[in-house]
């Protein structure tokens, strides 16, 4: 079920908000969890099972590597959860790109097997690990209550497209969290942003996009249009599902960490992912770049590192070489700065954010590309080789239609609107004005949302294919 | 307290909002057909482990279920109203699902030329044209769409509306082309439909009628219907565009004529007054839809026959020129196929047998919108 649409909204989560009310509150998960399952379910029925199935290993599995703390036996059952939930993401995710790729290299032809990927088995089984490794590690203990791990997990607000919300983060407040109106309404203010970030920017980037696509009136500018659309789109596609999933979070009593920050002020590559998927980040950085050594080895292991680290993401995003290559083009990027380039990064004002945004938009290209000869066309596009004019009829329709979309994105990808919205917030008029006006913006803004969604003007999440 | 006060007004209002419209669609009766987008709304999907589990991800309960909360929604035309008014007023759309205004116009964006289109609809005209004797004059002529008198001179797309007709004339190389552009003009078509209006067209049928070697000199009377007239794009367009007055034009030429409808096996009248105060007006001419119908017209001065094939705008302009042929046979090749038309030659119990080998002039008259889409023609 997607967050932005008539169903959920107002069907799924009114039910979901008036059972959650009235449950009391040692039954306050059970609901949570018995929703999730429901909307998990609306999508994938038959994978509910796989879901409760990983749920179940993981919890007792938790629970067999505590009781062996300590022993071989604890490490043996860690291994078994990785081996498990990692064979799960393999079988389910990567076995038909395995297979393609064995069907290539050897000539033979082993039928694929043309599975539908899990929605949502990226995320959840990055939790499920983070859960079992922080039990191993003795940073949290094994929850003995299947119902709170199982919401945890299965939380769905976060369960089909993130963030990766750490065990330990909540840990705490699946036993004990706060209802207050103060946390609803940032929760719901939260909520509404994330969705308008999603149907009013991110799927009109993505009628933009596919119009460029379909186009057989491309110019130079209309390929550095597409790339910049697509970019933008796929930020506030994901920033706006992680704002929903935290106001969603926040509404029930949980708060989450954020995920983005931001990213497109960055003033160099390594900030940039300081900024953008920080959950996912920051997963990689503590499940898989610090066991390996991360950079207390010597240069190359830690060159090595960096590496592997960087092709797990990009492959993490998807099945293909594309995601593997937007991965691997980022692991040489912060190479490059770590070995040289960020100090020059951190000294300048002007030119970095520049080299930020050319890069950015490069990647997302690589990452929207098909394939090699798809990456190739929209590169040769962009810089003047395609055999394209530089502008077209059809280029300047849409930049004229789209201008208002391009600007309103580009000043909110920056911190501008938030800073002004403080800045108000803070004077004694602003405050008194913005106690009326917020109230009856957000609902305007509900409410226009609900006439696109009405229209039929409709995308699923991007993120949901990883 | 400012804060708190703000806090409280804010779930409130999303309160008031989520469920008050959560109730109004849970227990609002399921209304059967949008008048405005002239379609049947989907109803409650069947609930079932068949449904739940389908095969086809597309049919499952919960697509359909999707599909139905978005056809029930309540104030459904309101919440469109909102979002074009949103699209074209706050975020500068130039256009709201391809339908755009302009002059007061509404008018869909028809671009680019799609030649494969071309060559379908100029390979099934080909094909029709087969059934009619060798010595039968073969006409052709291109109504264009409000498109070309509006695209291109106010920046929206447009296309190059002259190679558009160069390479249909190309295409049906069998026919002698009729350009009738220079008889038309934007006032000539409805403001909220794609359609012309019929009291405007007299200079278009005239012109086509002197390409085929006939003359029009009749007069005729104008009538309104009073009811307002709402067209297609009224309900596309989503916006609160003015209702507009619905013309038909008569004397006693046509009112002496019988129509004959192949399809029904009956006599239907040239308006169809039922049809004019239903779901869509613009099909009072002829009765819209209908694939075979035969004007027969006792008082012609010529035994002359004409086959036309047309869209909806051959069916407004089809009684203007009967006074110039003792009957016109006009065709619908958009919903049944000419191979099908044809078997009406066998009575099967009807009160007449289609014959088109008679044919003196066959003429193919149809709009740019349909050429350029041609995947309707059968």
């Amino acid at each position: 079920m997607l967050f932005s649409s008539i169903p959920f909204l107002y069907y799924f989560l009114p039910c979901v908000i008036l059972l959650y009310l009235i449950a009391p509150k040692m039954l306050k998960n059970t609901v949570l969890l018995l929703a999730s399952l429901v909307f998990y379910a609306w999508g994938e029925p038959k994978y509910v099972v796989l879901m409760v199935a990983t749920v179940l290993l993981g919890y007792v599995l938790g629970l067999l590597i505590e009781r062996f703390q300590g022993k071989k036996l604890s490490k043996f059952f860690l291994i078994l959860s990785l081996a498990i939930d990692l064979g799960f993401l393999a079988y389910f995710k990567y076995a038909d790109f395995f297979i393609t790729n064995f069907n290539a290299v050897t000539g033979l032809s082993v039928e694929l097997l043309n599975i539908a990927l899990p929605v949502g088995i990226s995320f959840y089984t990055f939790q499920i690990l983070s859960y079992t490794v922080d039990v191993y590690r003795g940073d949290v203990k094994a929850q003995r209550n299947p119902i709170n791990l199982a919401t945890y997990i299965a939380l769905f607000p976060q369960l089909i497209a993130g963030p990766i919300v750490r065990y330990s983060d909540i840990a705490l407040q699946l036993d004990e969290r706060t209802h207050s109106f103060e946390k609803i309404a940032q929760g719901t203010r939260r909520f509404i942003i994330g969705l308008g970030k999603k149907i009013l920017i991110a799927d009109m980037f993505a009628g933009f996009c596919s119009t460029f696509l379909a186009s057989n009136d491309k110019s130079v500018v209309f390929f550095w249009l597409y790339a910049i659309a697509y970019s933008l789109q796929i930020y506030f596609d994901f920033s706006g599902y992680s704002d929903m999933a935290i106001g969603l979070g926040k509404m029930f009593g949980f708060d989450f960490l954020e995920n983005f920050n931001y990213p497109f002020i960055s003033g160099s590559i390594t900030e940039f992912w300081r900024r953008w998927h920080m959950s996912l980040g920051t997963w990689f950085r503590d499940y898989v770049y610090i066991p390996l050594g991360g950079n207390r080895v010597s240069k190359w292991r830690g060159i090595f590192n960096i590496f592997v680290v960087w092709m797990l993401t990009g492959f993490w995003h998807g099945a293909s070489w594309n995601f593997v290559l937007w991965g691997l083009f980022f692991g040489i990027l912060l190479l490059i700065e770590k070995l040289w380039l960020l100090k020059y990064l951190k000294k300048a004002k002007v030119w970095n954010h520049f080299y930020v945004l050319i890069l950015i938009i490069f990647s997302f290209v690589l990452f929207a590309s098909v394939d090699l000869g798809d990456l190739a066309t929209n590169v040769k596009g962009m810089i003047g080789l395609g055999g394209v004019p530089f502008i077209s009829a059809e280029t300047i329709y849409y930049l004229r239609s789209y201008a208002i979309i391009f600007i309103l994105a580009i000043i909110g990808a920056t911190p501008l609107v938030k800073k002004v919205a403080i800045a108000v917030q803070n004077s004694k008029i602003g405050s008194k004005i913005l106690a009326v006006a917020e109230p009856i913006g957000l609902a305007v803004l509900l409410l226009v949302m609900t006439g696109y969604l009405v229209d039929g003007s409709f995308s699923p999440f991007l993120y949901f294919r990883f | 307290m400012t804060n708190k006060v703000k806090n409280i007004t804010v779930t409130c209002f999303m309160a008031v909002i989520l469920f008050g419209l959560a109730f109004w669609t849970w227990f609002k009766p399921a209304d059967d057909f949008s008048t405005s987008e002239r379609r049947p709304l989907d109803q409650f999907p069947e609930l079932s482990w068949n449904t739940i589990f389908h095969e086809d991800s597309e049919k499952t309960f919960m697509k359909t279920f999707e599909s139905y909360t978005l056809d029930q929604f309540p104030l459904r035309d309101t919440f469109r109203t909102l979002k074009s008014i949103a699209s074209f007023y706050v975020f500068g759309n130039k256009d709201n699902n391809n339908i755009y205004i302009e002059d007061g116009y509404a008018a869909q964006l028809e671009y680019p030329i799609k030649e494969d289109s071309l060559d379908y609809a100029a390979g099934k005209f080909k094909e029709a044209a087969k059934y009619f004797g060798a010595n039968a004059n073969m006409y052709f002529s291109i109504v264009p769409d409000k498109g070309y008198f509006l695209a291109e001179q106010n920046g929206y797309l447009s296309m190059d509306y002259e190679q558009f007709f160069s390479l249909m004339a190309d295409k049906m190389d069998f026919a002698e082309y009729i350009d009738i552009t220079g008889e038309l003009a934007l006032e000539d078509y409805y403001k909220t439909d794609t359609h012309w209006r019929q009291e405007k067209i007299l200079d278009v049928a005239k012109k086509l009628a002197e390409g085929m070697g006939v003359t029009l000199v009749s007069e005729y009377t104008e009538k309104t219907l009073d009811n307002p007239f709402y067209g297609v794009y009224y309900g596309q367009s989503a916006l609160p565009l003015p209702a507009e007055d619905m013309k038909y034009l008569t004397n006693d030429i046509l009112e002496n004529c019988t129509v004959y409808s192949y399809e029904d096996g009956k006599n239907i009248d040239v308006y169809d007054m039922e049809k004019a105060y239903g779901k869509d007006p613009y099909e009072m001419y002829l009765s819209g839809n209908l694939t075979a119908v035969k004007i027969t017209n006792p008082n012609a001065i010529t035994d002359k026959e004409l086959v036309i094939f047309r869209d909806s705008f051959g069916a407004s302009l089809s009684p203007l020129l009967i006074e110039a042929y003792s009957e016109i046979i006009i065709l619908d090749i958009r919903y049944a196929s000419i191979a099908v038309i044809n078997s009406y030659r066998d009575n099967n119990g009807r009160a007449m047998a289609l014959d088109l080998r008679t044919a003196d002039d066959v003429l193919f008259i149809y709009s740019s919108l349909v050429l350029n889409n041609s995947s309707t023609l059968r």
